[in-house]
């Protein structure tokens, strides 16, 4: 069985590209596909992923992959340290960023550029099925092509193709020679191999703050073991909102002139008031729980607060307010 | 002492929900929570609020809150109040509030609401309008505004998406003689914060009616919320006012209103629109603007 692990963020169109690989793979009648995404009621913006499993019978384990032989990020900010647990030995990761990678099995395409540029928007989900197509003896070029038509609205069709085509030419000119060893039959995965045992800590003290300034009560929730106790803590604040922004707000403390509009108006409250200079107070930002939604950037009347883009070396401030 | 962005609360009520970046009933939400303190008792029905506010492992509120049935806001509403009170905690010990959406509040929610305002049970209501069934994904609701595209009122070349108006909820419940009835906006949060502490001390049945754009479901940028939420007052689309005693308020009249062109060209989903669906559009603020004005005394202008 061939698993593809896609990582993306709400809106980015993984779920799509999951299922075009799918359908893509089982033009052949003799084999079969599975694709699915797993997502909490998290909304746009936040960390997705999606699957899709191929195989030459059908599939019955519809649970999510742990490792796969190729896995994608649409969006390099989810890219973390962590990422090899994921990965099947002879396995390849597709990340979606500018800059090449050092480690080899990590092949880099400018995704959201190509889309860019023949789609006329950033929504590079279609780009990687073309290097999926260039890289793996799975799928061909001409069933992604048939997967696009047979899935995607029809007014949609004829860019992605010349997407997909583009992407196949770009990675089909320098991908290694040896194609995926896991496109076979690849051996299962016995248990939980990356799985980092995390005791429980016992349950926070009831006892109520004075005042109740957010704080994290517990980081040992382990969403992935939920599926096999019954006995979790759960409560107010277990868990950061980590991997939602694409930019971050910076406040320029010696400019900010301590009115407050940003901390008034954050859906999310994670602005809050510190001790400035002398007798003046500032802003600072949870950046645990802070979206980068960008409100505060907008409302500030002075214009201290820059939106940055997040994770990568480029530190080009994109103030939101031209 | 009125509430404003230095002398609130610093507690954070509702913290590390999963709502879309930019979601304007979170802010509502937030705000509300920040003058009602950490003793209100919050419920809230099916909609985007409890959908990211209670998951599994994680509690946004810090304070007690419980979801409802999607029609039943306001008599669990009811319930609460009366077993706080049976508890001796109520009448004063704390606010009992709900949080509903428009669908919510408009549509299937609205014969428990009456029933609360019927009973003139003490307990604070609001609805934060995002003018549409947004958790389950852009459906029409009876606020709704005329022109907007959703899932059920897709508009094409030939038709503007929805061709009914927003329902006057603002009129209904001060027809029922409610002790305080208010419209707000989060794109005026000190007229919502005024509001909120002014109905947080009346006792009795009161409900607030707060804009709250969404990014998502109107189409704009997560960073023009506010913005969106003063532009749909200044153009006349919404209004600020309240009903307490038998009289009504206008807090904020525009002597002339900003250009509605542009606030609607600023969503996708007015995309549609011709220029004369605009000016139907216009023709029907003005008649709002003229019910309105007879109703109310003008408190500024
Ligand atoms: C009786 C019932 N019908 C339908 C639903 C499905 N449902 C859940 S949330 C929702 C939309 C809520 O819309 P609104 O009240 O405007 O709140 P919003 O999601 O926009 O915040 C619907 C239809 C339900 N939970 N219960
Ligand atoms: S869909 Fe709209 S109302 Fe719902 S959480 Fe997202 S921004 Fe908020
Ligand atoms: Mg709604």
């Amino acid at each position: 069985m061939l698993e593809v692990i896609w990582h993306a963020r709400g809106g980015q169109g993984a779920f799509t590209a999951a299922r075009v690989l799918g359908a893509a793979a089982s033009a052949d009648p003799d084999t079969f596909a599975l694709a699915f995404p797993t997502f909490g009621p998290e909304r746009r913006g936040a960390p997705m992923r999606a699957y899709t499993k191929i195989a030459a019978r059908p599939i019955g384990d519809r649970s999510a992959s742990r490792r796969a032989a190729i896995v994608v990020y649409l969006d390099d900010t989810l890219f973390a340290d962590g990422w090899e647990d994921e990965l099947a030995e002879g396995g390849v990761v597709l990340l979606n960023s500018k800059v090449a990678h050092p480690d080899a099995r990590v092949v880099t395409v400018d995704g959201s550029g190509l889309a860019a540029d023949i789609l006329g928007r950033a929504i590079p989900n279609t780009v990687f099925l073309g290097a999926i197509a260039a890289l793996c003896d799975a799928v061909t070029l001409e069933n992604v092509e048939e997967g696009i038509r047979a899935t995607m609205p029809a007014k949609l069709h004829e860019r992605n193709i010349a997407v997909v085509r583009a992407a196949y030419d770009l990675v089909a000119g320098r991908a290694r020679a040896d194609a995926l060893p896991c496109c076979s039959e690849a051996a299962p995965i016995e248990g939980a191999s990356g799985e980092k045992e995390r005791e429980a800590s016992s349950v926070v003290s009831a006892e109520p703050p004075a005042r109740i300034i957010p704080q994290l009560q517990e980081l040992t929730v382990a969403p992935e073991r939920f599926a096999r106790s019954t006995c979790f803590q759960g409560g107010h604040l277990v868990s950061k909102n980590a991997g939602w922004r694409s930019l971050r707000p910076l406040v320029d403390q010696q400019a900010c002139t301590g009115c407050f509009n940003c901390y008034l108006l954050c859906p999310d409250g994670t602005i809050y008031k510190q001790p400035g200079a002398g007798s003046s107070s500032t802003v600072a930002i949870d950046y645990d729980f802070c979206k980068g939604c960008g409100i505060c950037a907008k409302a500030c009347p002075a214009h201290c607060i820059a939106m940055v883009e997040e994770g990568g070396g480029r530190d080009e401030a994109l103030h939101i307010r031209q | 002492m009125s509430v404003n962005a230095r002398t609130m609360s610093d507690d954070e009520l509702f913290y590390g929900h999963k709502a879309c970046p930019g979601c304007g009933g979170a802010l509502v939400v937030r705000q509300a929570l920040k003058v009602l303190g950490k003793d209100a008792v919050a419920a809230l029905p099916a909609g985007c609020m409890s959908a990211t506010g209670f998951n599994f492992p994680q509690l946004a509120f810090a304070n007690n809150a419980m979801i409802t049935p999607f029609a039943a806001t306001a008599s669990v509403l009811s319930g609460i109040e009366a077993g706080l009170r049976a508890q001796g905690i109520k009448p004063d010990g704390c606010t009992v509030v709900g949080f509903a959406g428009d669908g919510g509040t408009a549509d299937i929610g609205l014969q428990a609401l009456s029933g609360a305002i019927d009973r003139n049970d003490d307990v604070l209501y609001f609805c934060y309008d995002n003018e549409a069934y947004m958790n389950t994904g852009i459906q029409r609701s009876s606020e709704t505004p005329f022109g907007a595209s959703t899932t059920t009122t897709p508009a094409g070349p030939s038709h503007p998406g929805c061709v009914t108006g927003k329902k006057d909820l603002f009129a209904m419940v001060a027809a029922q003689g409610i002790p305080y009835a208010a419209t707000a906006s989060i794109g005026y949060p000190n007229d919502l914060l005024k509001k909120v502490e002014k109905a947080r001390d009346i006792r009795g049945t009161r409900f607030i009616h707060v804009m709250a754009p969404c990014p998502v479901g109107w189409g704009f940028p997560s960073s023009d919320t506010i913005a969106l939420g003063k532009g749909i007052v200044d153009c006349g689309l919404w209004y600020l006012a309240e009903y307490e005693d038998g009289r009504f308020t206008l807090n904020r009249d525009p002597g002339r209103f900003a250009s509605v062109a542009d606030h609607l060209r600023s969503q996708s989903r007015y995309r549609a629109l011709t220029d004369a669906d605009i000016v139907t559009i216009e023709a029907h603020r003005d008649q709002v603007w003229q019910r309105l004005r007879q109703r109310c005394s003008c408190e500024s202008s």
